[in-house]
């Protein structure tokens, strides 16, 4: 067994969230009160504030062609539910959590109206293998192989990875049990890795 | 530490969830497997990719449509009736509890089938039941034939009995008075009405005397109204005919 040189291991590393969209309690509950009175202001204030998030998830689980609808439709579903908003969980949690049922809801819709599939060459597309350890492309090939994977897997690996949530976030958000999660995390980045091929440095 | 048991842990492992007894078995398992190693780069190098892919701007649109839908769901609500909203705003707030509803609606329900075959099987099979079905408490026995056991302060029954006498006795009073009047106006009717009338005080005298507790009281009641009936009527005819002789009408 030879020994291998201790900085080409990889190590672990933390997540590094996003800057939280989401402001202290006292001001999602402000915020939330003025919604529901229906002050303008506050209501383009709260889009803002999670307009990237909610369009970027749905655009990574649904595709590009319908995250537009789909973050409307979660938009619409926030400020149409705000009354109804228990403040059992967090503002975002909430949010998240209506931006992936909507999105998941959306891809079984479209699902039983038309099959996509994936071409194999798509998927060897996918595959090729890096022509240098920084790979300028991997983020491209990242964004064509999440669209390969089943729905699950996706909404998973965007609410953990991409966007850095916690996994007692991601369960709250998917509705299951923290192991369930991390088991589903791992089974969704073994397909990704089958996907892309190689894409780590090599020693 | 095998392969397998390194790349069930990989992903924990990366993540920084393993603590560090475990992680450095893992790492000195990778320092001598290629294999792993180069999974273990390739899950690394696609956790740094995710983690970096850029947010996204939605399109400026974005916004607008939001309002216009906001609006049209606007104009929706203010065509549905009220009592549509209400509920609808009752569902919105129960909706979250609708298992603990459901899981308490069966309880009860099971609660009242075992309560009510527990009461069947009681009455079926008095004797050979332990617990004795629930027993109403008795008020008003009608003139006991024999002295009342002696009383003593705070005996319920006693009191109930009394009470219940009592109550008897003001609703017979009440139909006597109304009698009382009704028979001061009877000799100015017809004798198609008397007799009418007579039958009908007949029939309530009979009831009362041959009915016991509540049923008596009932009957007293009845009469009552029946007897509140006649003697506004009567009043409205006698009233009828002043203000027709004081206009001169027939």
């Amino acid at each position: 067994m030879t020994e291998t040189a201790i900085d080409s291991i990889p190590t672990p590393a933390l997540a590094e969230p996003r800057p939280r969209v989401s402001g202290s309690l006292s001001d999602d509950a402000e915020l939330i009160a003025a919604c529901r009175r229906g002050e303008a202001r506050a209501m383009e204030m709260l889009y803002h504030q999670f307009k990237r998030r909610v369009f970027g998830m749905a655009h990574r689980i649904v595709g590009p062609n319908d995250a537009e609808e789909v973050a409307q439709e979660v938009f619409v579903r926030v400020f149409r539910g705000l009354a109804a908003f228990r403040g059992d969980a967090a503002l975002s949690t909430w949010i998240y959590r209506l931006t992936v049922n909507a999105s998941l809801s959306h891809l079984a819709r479209r699902g039983r109206r038309q099959e996509v599939h994936t071409s194999d060459e798509s998927l060897a597309e996918l595959a090729a293998p890096p022509e240098t350890s920084r790979d300028p492309g991997l983020a491209s090939r990242i964004e064509a192989a999440l669209q390969a994977l089943p729905p699950g897997y996706r909404a998973i690996l965007v609410l953990h990875d991409v966007e850095g949530l916690s996994h007692e976030e991601c369960a709250t958000i998917l509705e299951c049990r923290v192991g369930t999660c991390k088991s589903q995390l791992h089974k969704a980045r073994a397909r990704m890795r089958e996907l892309l091929g190689p894409i780590g440095e090599r020693s | 530490m095998t392969c397998d048991d390194v790349r069930a842990k990989l992903t924990a492992y990366l993540d920084g969830e393993l603590e560090d007894d475990r992680g450095s078995a893992i790492r000195g398992h990778l320092r001598g497997c290629d294999a792993c190693r180069h999974m273990a780069a390739d899950e690394a190098a696609l956790r740094d990719g995710l983690r970096s892919l850029p947010p996204l701007d939605p399109p400026n649109a974005l916004w607008a449509g939001i309002q216009r839908r906001l609006a049209a769901e606007e104009v929706a609500d203010s065509d549905r009736p009220a009592w549509r909203r209400a509920l609808a705003r009752f569902a919105a707030r129960w909706r979250p509890l609708a298992p603990q509803l459901a899981l308490g609606s069966a309880a009860l329900a099971v609660a009242v089938v075992v309560l009510a075959v527990h009461h069947r099987v009681g009455t079926i099979d008095e004797p050979q039941v332990a617990i004795a079905p629930p027993v109403l408490p008795k008020v008003a026995p009608p003139a006991p034939p024999i002295a009342p056991a002696p009383t003593i302060d705070g005996d319920v029954t006693a009191e109930l009995a009394d009470d219940a006498a009592n109550r008897t006795a003001s609703y017979r009073q009440a139909a006597e008075e109304l009698v009382s009047t009704c028979m001061t106006a009877r000799a100015s009717w017809t004798d198609d009405r008397k007799a009418v009338f007579d039958a009908k005080l007949a029939g309530f005298r009979k009831s009362a005397a041959t009915a016991n507790g509540r049923a008596r009281d009932k009957v007293y009641r009845d009469m009552r109204s029946y007897l509140q009936g006649v003697a506004i009527r009567d009043e409205v005819t006698a009233n009828d005919r002043r203000l027709a002789g004081t206009r001169g009408l027939p």
